[in-house]
């Protein structure tokens, strides 16, 4: 049977690429030493398949047709088309059909209703803590579009229950692989907003000592508040709940969080300790 | 509410390089494909971030900017001369 090796969360800001010679030495080393440790520990775990949970920014999806929750079972992904992530290594991104295939049928038993594509695009919000983090070959990604940028979103109740489901799908899946999950995005920023530049530190400690909790109802109870008030890019601290839930609500430790200007993102890194040795 | 039009031509520019380099040489010539309101194509040629704000979704308008070439600085100037004027048109009921 399939193994859970590993959760890890990670922020994903385009700016570490695209603006990384305008952020400060110290935000640099920073940055640069929380994604290399972020890349260790999911090395460490050894996932043969590495389930990530990211957001679409506008690449695979537009609003004639915006899944609310997407599963990527393609054999093959395509990596970042946007012009400044040129430089990233991965063109091709190797998937996993069988396991992405019993991810859907296991959500179906939980009364989900996916939807399903065979041919994503990985943008930066999946690209960059898998690039920045070292991971070189890549292990095969089985992609999960939450939809965090355009409401409705998914609530942040049933996002646990998705990781719950994914949890119980990697268990009781046949094939004697390792799994891991990487969640990225969040915590708090904003996007093309009035707001945007602007990070709540407050709230992303907040939300942290949540997660060190091992909440579940205060922890959805708490987004759901401050969530709409703290700008639109928080919304995907969703995946980070998904990811908390597919961890059994146990075990979060911060890696680094670095509240950088220059990126305009709360930069969290976080795992779960699963109580398993590596 | 989201103007769909609005948001496909935003869309549609962030997602093709050689359409975002057109656009920028000859704008017109791309908007006329598009079946904009008179209201909403003219307040893309002013480029009325407050106006254009309230029907596209933030990510997407932050891409045409940048496919445009406007500053960030600039950019960030207009949304939040865009948000406070809004403040105040809410405080005013």
């Amino acid at each position: 049977m399939a193994e859970l090796v590993g959760v890890f969360a990670s922020s994903h800001a385009p700016l570490i690429i695209r603006g990384w010679k305008d952020v400060s030495p110290d935000n640099q080393r920073d940055l640069t030493r929380s994604l290399s440790e972020l890349g260790r520990r999911i090395k460490a775990a050894r996932p043969d398949v590495l389930i990530e949970i990211a957001p679409d920014h506008w690449v695979n999806f537009f609003i004639n047709n915006l899944p609310s929750i997407c599963v990527g079972m393609g054999e093959m992904h395509e990596g970042p088309t946007e012009p400044w992530m040129k430089d990233c290594p991965y063109k091709k991104i190797t998937g996993h059909p069988e396991l992405a295939n019993h991810i859907l049928q296991t959500a179906i038993e939980f009364d989900f209703e996916p939807s399903v594509s065979h041919h994503l695009t990985l943008d930066h919000g999946f690209c960059i803590p898998l690039w920045r983090g070292g991971l070189d070959p890549l292990p095969r990604i089985v992609p999960i579009i939450f939809n965090d940028l355009e409401p409705p979103y998914p609530s942040v109740r049933r996002c646990m229950q998705w990781g719950t489901m994914l949890a119980e799908a990697v268990r009781t899946y046949p094939e004697d692989i390792r799994v891991a999950i990487l969640a990225t995005g969040g915590l708090s920023h904003s996007i093309g907003e009035p707001t945007m530049g602007e990070v709540d530190e407050p709230f992303d400690r907040e939300c942290i000592r949540h997660f060190e909790k091992g909440d579940e109802r205060p922890l959805i109870d708490f987004l759901n508040e401050r969530l709409p008030t703290v700008g639109n890019g928080a919304a995907e601290i969703r995946n980070w709940v998904a990811a908390h839930g597919a961890a059994g609500k146990s075990g979060f430790e911060l890696i680094a969080y670095c509240n950088c200007p220059e990126v305009y993102v709360g930069c969290g890194f976080a795992s779960w300790n699963l109580g398993i040795s590596v | 509410m989201r103007d769909y039009w609005l948001s496909k031509l935003f869309f549609d520019l962030q997602s093709s390089a050689p359409l975002g380099e057109e656009y920028r040489g000859n704008p017109s010539k791309i908007l006329d494909s598009y079946p904009l309101k008179p209201e909403v194509r003219a307040a893309v040629e002013r480029a009325d971030v407050a106006f254009l704000a309230q029907r596209v979704n933030p990510y997407l308008l932050r891409f045409y900017f940048l496919v445009v070439g406007m500053s960030e600085a600039e950019f960030l100037r207009k949304m939040r001369t865009a948000g406070a004027d809004a403040a105040v048109r809410s405080s005013h009921g």
